[in-house]
């Protein structure tokens, strides 16, 4: 049975479709991520399974049963911002969460233990920077250990370190069994963290399934391969009479250059030496999800 | 719903600017009975009191009390906009549903911290009455207390118009700046514009907060100015209708609304 199951969602704010005919299961034991543009949709889809935006048509159900506060209170959501009392310090936010979900309030140190805040609890909400508003608002949605988690831009406002300490932390999550369904418009973080993706754009469903069917769906066979050398001039020039060549791009001291599907790196690598120029630098580019994505979305900013 | 109401009050009891004001607000209800009795004191000697009963003695007192605090009941309004507000701005009114409230737990819990602050308003309202009869040496009587019921009704008509003024607009300056401008100034000019203008009296007596205002005759200037006054069972009906009516509009605003 699936975790969320989302059935012909539509959601229209006056002349703008926000959401039009959206339908997907997110499998239970999976990362789920949600990828689009800023403005695609994306927290609308959430808002609408956390019954704090109606949807216009369309239903969903967690775990086969329509929503409900009494789901809710199983699932572990941050939505958009970290919402909590300004006034009030950290932990006495989490006091009034931990109610609310009826979950032990004992389990707080142990939250702001994980996301490193445990130091600040009694500094006000106000106080906080961005990251540690972040972290607290982490923090909340693991009252009580839940099953299913869900996270909107989990890494806005993180600091380098902080990210990955996210990441990791969600990856952790995944390897206890637990369901993450995340929405985010970093390609990069959806590639690292999530087994199956969504993408989304200005409402519609543009492709869905795991991450590797997601990147392995496409007509373009091309490989891109970096590469550099002592004398840049030099192997750009002979790069132009490499077998299979469809293109070169010069970027900041490294050529790369797309090629046919059949050419490898050993044999690039091999025709350079055979010409006298010794390779400093030598990578295969995997087709990258961004890549894909832009394929599905073009390259436009466009919502 | 008790639960409910807790939760409610974790919210509040830690919020500084809530317990300044309202502390200020409830000593605010015996010091306005000190001023009026220096006031009245002072005009006393006048030889048109000596008609009217004394609004310092029992049972007059009561009453005195209720009228003084129907005065002083747009802080505890202000605070509800403040409160509800807040939520807005926080955005926490979305986190409680996502935490597990559903929308109408997030307005009943609302609703029994008013209910709540009603009776705190009316047992310092009886405190104030008692502390500052003792304090004239009047003899303590128990009649004419009704209008401490009233106090509990007038308090939940003040806080529940500015309730669902705050869920409709959201937006603390307009739903405060409504709130003060209608019932300080507006409303008294309609009531007075309907009634004597148009001469349709008691008609204006039944404006939103004027028909719990008439709970309170006056202290000693009532006979003099006041004009055909509904009776008390109608005034008391009206104030339900309006209780019903602010709640009936801001539920239905939060239930089906994108919060």
């Amino acid at each position: 049975m699936s975790i969320l199951s989302v059935n012909n969602l539509s959601k229209r704010y006056g002349p703008i479709q926000a959401l039009n005919n959206v339908s997907f299961d997110v499998p239970k034991g999976s990362v789920f991520g949600i990828l689009g543009p800023n403005g695609s949709g994306k927290t609308t889809l959430l808002g609408i399974v956390m019954d704090i935006i109606k949807a216009t048509s369309g239903n969903y159900n967690w775990l086969g049963h329509p929503g409900s506060e009494a789901q809710r209170k199983q699932i572990g959501t941050l939505l958009e911002t970290p919402n909590f009392y300004h006034y009030l310090s950290g932990e006495r936010n989490l006091k009034i969460a931990a109610a609310i979900k009826e979950k032990d309030p004992t389990d707080i140190p142990r939250v702001l233990q994980i996301v490193n805040l445990f130091q600040r609890k009694d500094s006000k909400f106000n106080t906080y920077s961005l990251g540690m508003k972040q972290r607290l608002a982490i923090a909340s949605t693991l009252l009580g250990n839940p099953d299913i988690l869900v996270f909107d831009e989990p890494t806005n406002g993180l600091d380098p370190a902080g990210i990955a300490e996210i990441r990791e932390l969600i990856k952790q999550l995944n390897r206890e069994g637990k369901t993450i369904i995340m929405a985010s418009h970093i390609l990069d973080e959806v590639e690292k963290v999530c087994t199956h993706v969504a993408i989304i754009q200005k409402g519609v469903l543009k492709t869905i399934g795991t991450v590797n069917e997601v990147l392995a769906t496409t007509d373009d066979t091309s490989v891109s391969i970096e590469l550099a050398a002592e004398n840049m001039a030099v192997l750009e020039s002979t790069l132009r009479q490499l077998p299979g060549l469809i293109n070169i791009v010069d970027s900041n001291g490294v050529i790369q250059i797309n090629c046919e599907g059949t050419v490898t790196a050993a044999q690039v690598n091999k025709w350079c030496f055979e010409k006298g120029i010794v390779l400093n630098q030598l990578s295969m580019k995997r087709k990258t999800l961004e890549k894909r994505f832009l394929e599905i979305t073009g390259t436009q900013s466009d919502r | 719903m008790m639960r409910l109401l807790q939760i409610e009050w974790m919210k509040l009891k830690h919020y500084r600017a809530f317990k300044v004001f309202g502390i200020l607000y409830l000593a605010g209800i015996l010091g306005v009975l000190f001023i009026m009795n220096v006031v009245y004191s002072n005009i006393s000697a006048a030889q048109i009191t000596k008609f009217l009963a004394n609004p310092f003695d029992y049972p007059a007192i009561w009453n005195t009390t209720g009228w003084l605090n129907s005065w002083l009941l747009f802080f505890p309004g202000w605070l509800v906009i403040n409160h509800c507000v807040n939520e807005f701005n926080f955005k926490t009114h979305r986190q409680n549903v996502i935490d597990g409230w559903s929308r109408e737990q997030f307005i009943t819990a609302k609703l029994l911290l008013i209910v709540a602050f009603a009776v705190v308003i009316t047992v310092i309202s009886i405190l104030a009455t008692i502390i500052m009869g003792l304090s004239l040496g009047a003899s303590f009587s128990f009649e004419g207390i009704e209008s401490m019921g009233f106090v509990f009704i007038q308090s939940l008509v003040y806080m529940l118009f500015a309730f669902m003024l705050a869920i409709l607009l959201r937006k603390s300056g307009l739903a405060a700046g409504i709130f003060f401008l209608f019932g300080l100034i507006f409303e008294i000019i309609i009531v007075q514009l309907i009634n004597r203008k148009f001469d349709l009296a008691p008609v204006g007596f039944f404006m939103p907060l004027q028909v719990s205002d008439e709970l309170f005759p006056i202290p000693f200037l009532d006979q003099v100015i006041n004009i055909k006054k509904p009776a008390i069972w109608a005034l008391l009906l009206g104030c339900a209708t309006y209780c019903s009516a602010y709640v009936y509009f801001a539920i239905r605003k939060f239930r089906y609304d994108d919060l």
